[in-house]
């Protein structure tokens, strides 16, 4: 079997859910094997779209999100002897899926963008040191794999309704949630995003960002920002792009005020294009970008917003 | 109380890498203590500065790993141990090398970065935990100890949350927990003296890499003039539309 670890917001799956699905059926059928999914879930969970694209779908309602209580779920679903699980790549997954690995003495391929098996081999690609090397890597089985965000086709419905099989996972009383401080989500989610549009320092203040949330929405895209910015309280840390923050790699990555240092790149240099707004010619970012403009953020940025809504009328 | 910071030895994310047989050879860059491990030293140091005990260093890699722990030595660490192996070893190898030398310790907390500068791996600190059967908070941004718990703050996909968590527990840090200080000249000093026990490991790696490589993407490196904004901007926007033709 191959096992998906289905993510979802509560009431649909996430997109990340279906590129893990095809990706699951690439290996299931090379290996001879079926894919099964589980859904792990803090209360409501959208099984009835779930079982559309597989076979077997796991259900568990778990609670509060703890990695015990998540790599317990994994595992239990896994009991029916999972050869490969693939699993969204996420802050949380990552964060839970050395549990699960260690557990079940398995090789842990993250955040992959492609894999394949040969023979009893599961391999993948995958970023390391600070985005810039790509590996070539091999595990043999059983082997958990994270899914890159942005890689992979969405699979679609399979056109049958799966069976619903409730997992009973025992409850790891370790961690005990007291209080969520729960960011406000807006439009895309930033890693799943086609357009990212980010402010840096040069924005110069927390409402300079109203600007950069107009042109990201008449983009389609989502809002990021670098450290020196969620340091200043300017935006909410679920935003950053970097080394600590997220990794993205969208079509179009526009960075507004940003210096370009190392642990940003880190966050954005696979995107596919890279435009930057920068009033220092001498900036970092330059030698990053395929398109610039040397020039005051506040007179560059409200000429874009109006050239876009040019474009689009 | 006791606390280990597990660290590890990471190239400086400024210096150049370059690509040796198919692998990243390392010989010629500048090497450090990882910066999401530093987070763990500190915080190592501040919780014995006021709950007392120990602050022992773990670190896992070759030899010239030691040059990281005498830096957590110089910080103020009171003692390190280092596994030493060469070559790659995996997440959740290292755990698996680590875990004797843990259970032996017996510490109250462990800390480790929440991502490692060279595998990109964000996995160690759930892999030790699940090694030493304890919990694991990750990307953890505030700590305090009330007796046989604590209490962290730490991040999620989208937002945070506080939690209360039973010891001995693992906690992976990052920026936000504190801010490391730099060695002394005093401290580098009495680094030189502090023990470091050195622990082979033998085992193999779950994961093997095959090959690296450097695929830095050519960029058009188009920069306009924004001295007429009103200009530029519209000719950026004629580029993205019509010759990049991503919006
Ligand atoms: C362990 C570690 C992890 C880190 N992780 C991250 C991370 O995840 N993400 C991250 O972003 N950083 C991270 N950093 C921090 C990083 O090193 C930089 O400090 C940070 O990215 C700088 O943010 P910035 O570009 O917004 O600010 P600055 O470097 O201050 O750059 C501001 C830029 O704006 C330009 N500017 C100023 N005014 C204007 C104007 N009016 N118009 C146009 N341009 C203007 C300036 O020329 C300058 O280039 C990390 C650092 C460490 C040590
Ligand atoms: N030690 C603590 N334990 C539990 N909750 C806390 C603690 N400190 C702050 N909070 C709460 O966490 C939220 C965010 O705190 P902060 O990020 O420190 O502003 C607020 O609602 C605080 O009341």
């Amino acid at each position: 079997m191959i096992l998906v670890v289905l993510d979802h917001d509560g009431s649909k799956l996430r997109k990340g859910s279906l590129e893990a699905l095809t990706r699951a059926r690439k290996l299931a059928e090379a290996l001879g094997a079926k894919v099964a999914g589980v859904l792990l879930a803090e209360g409501p969970a959208p099984v009835e779209e779930a079982r559309g694209y597989v076979d077997t779908l796991y259900v568990a309602e778990l609670g509060p999100y703890t990695a015990e209580q998540w790599a317990a779920g994994v595992l239990e679903a896994a009991k029916a002897g999972a050869k490969v699980i693939l699993v969204p790549s996420s802050r949380q997954s990552r964060a839970y899926l050395g549990r699960v690995a260690y557990a079940l003495k398995a090789g842990l391929l993250e955040d992959t963008l492609d894999s394949w098996t040969e023979g009893e081999w599961v391999y993948a690609t995958r970023y390391a040191y600070l985005n810039r090397v790509t590996q070539k890597v091999r595990s043999g089985l059983p082997a958990v794999l994270t899914v890159k965000p942005n890689t992979t086709p969405l699979a679609e419905p399979l056109g049958g309704q799966g069976e619903v099989v409730a997992l009973s996972v025992p409850s790891v009383p370790t961690v005990e949630v007291l209080e969520r401080v729960q960011e406000e989500k807006k439009g895309v989610s930033l890693t799943e995003a086609d357009v990212v549009v980010t402010g840096g320092r040069g924005m110069g203040s927390a409402e300079a960002f109203q600007k950069v949330e107009e042109l990201a929405l008449l983009l389609g895209g989502a809002v990021g920002a670098t450290r020196a910015v969620v340091d200043a309280g300017w935006r909410p840390y679920a935003e950053q792009v970097g080394q600590t923050g997220k990794t993205v790699q969208p079509s179009l990555y526009i960075a507004l005020g940003v210096s370009g240092a190392v642990q940003h790149l880190a966050g954005m240099n696979k995107s596919k294009f890279i435009v930057a707004v920068n009033k220092d010619p001498e900036a970092p970012i330059f030698k990053q970008a395929d398109y610039g403009i040397v020039g005051d953020v506040h007179q560059v940025l409200p000429a874009l917003i109006q050239a876009v809504k040019k474009l689009k009328d | 109380m006791k606390v280990v910071a597990v660290i590890r030895q990471v190239p400086d994310g400024e210096s150049r890498l370059k690509i040796q047989g198919g692998r990243v050879d390392l010989s010629g860059a500048t090497l450090i203590l990882d910066q999401m491990d530093e987070y763990g030293v500190e915080e190592a140091l501040r919780l014995k500065e006021k709950h007392g005990g120990e602050a022992v260093v773990v670190g896992f890699g070759p030899e010239r790993t030691e040059e990281a722990i005498r830096t957590a030595l110089a910080m103020g660490m009171d003692r390190g141990v280092h596994v030493v192996f060469e070559g790659y070893a995996d997440p959740v190898t290292v755990a698996e090398a680590l875990a004797p030398v843990l259970k032996e310790e017996a510490p109250t907390l462990v800390l480790t970065g929440g991502q490692q500068a060279d595998w990109d791996s964000q996995a160690l600190g759930a892999a030790l935990a699940e090694a030493l059967g304890v919990p694991v908070v990750a990307w953890t941004t505030a700590l305090e100890l009330e007796g046989e718990t604590a209490r962290a703050k730490h991040d999620l996909d989208e937002g945070a949350e506080w939690v209360r968590v039973r010891l001995p527990a693992v906690f992976t840090t990052q920026q936000g927990l504190n801010e490391p200080r730099y060695p002394t000249l005093p401290g580098i000093m009495k680094a030189k003296k502090k023990e470091i026990r050195k622990v082979a490991f033998q085992g193999g790696a779950r994961v093997e890499i095959l090959e690296e490589s450097i695929q830095e993407k050519a960029r058009l490196q188009k920069v306009l003039d924004g001295k007429d904004p009103v200009a530029a901007a519209e000719e950026l926007v004629r580029l993205l539309h019509e010759e990049a033709k991503v919006i």
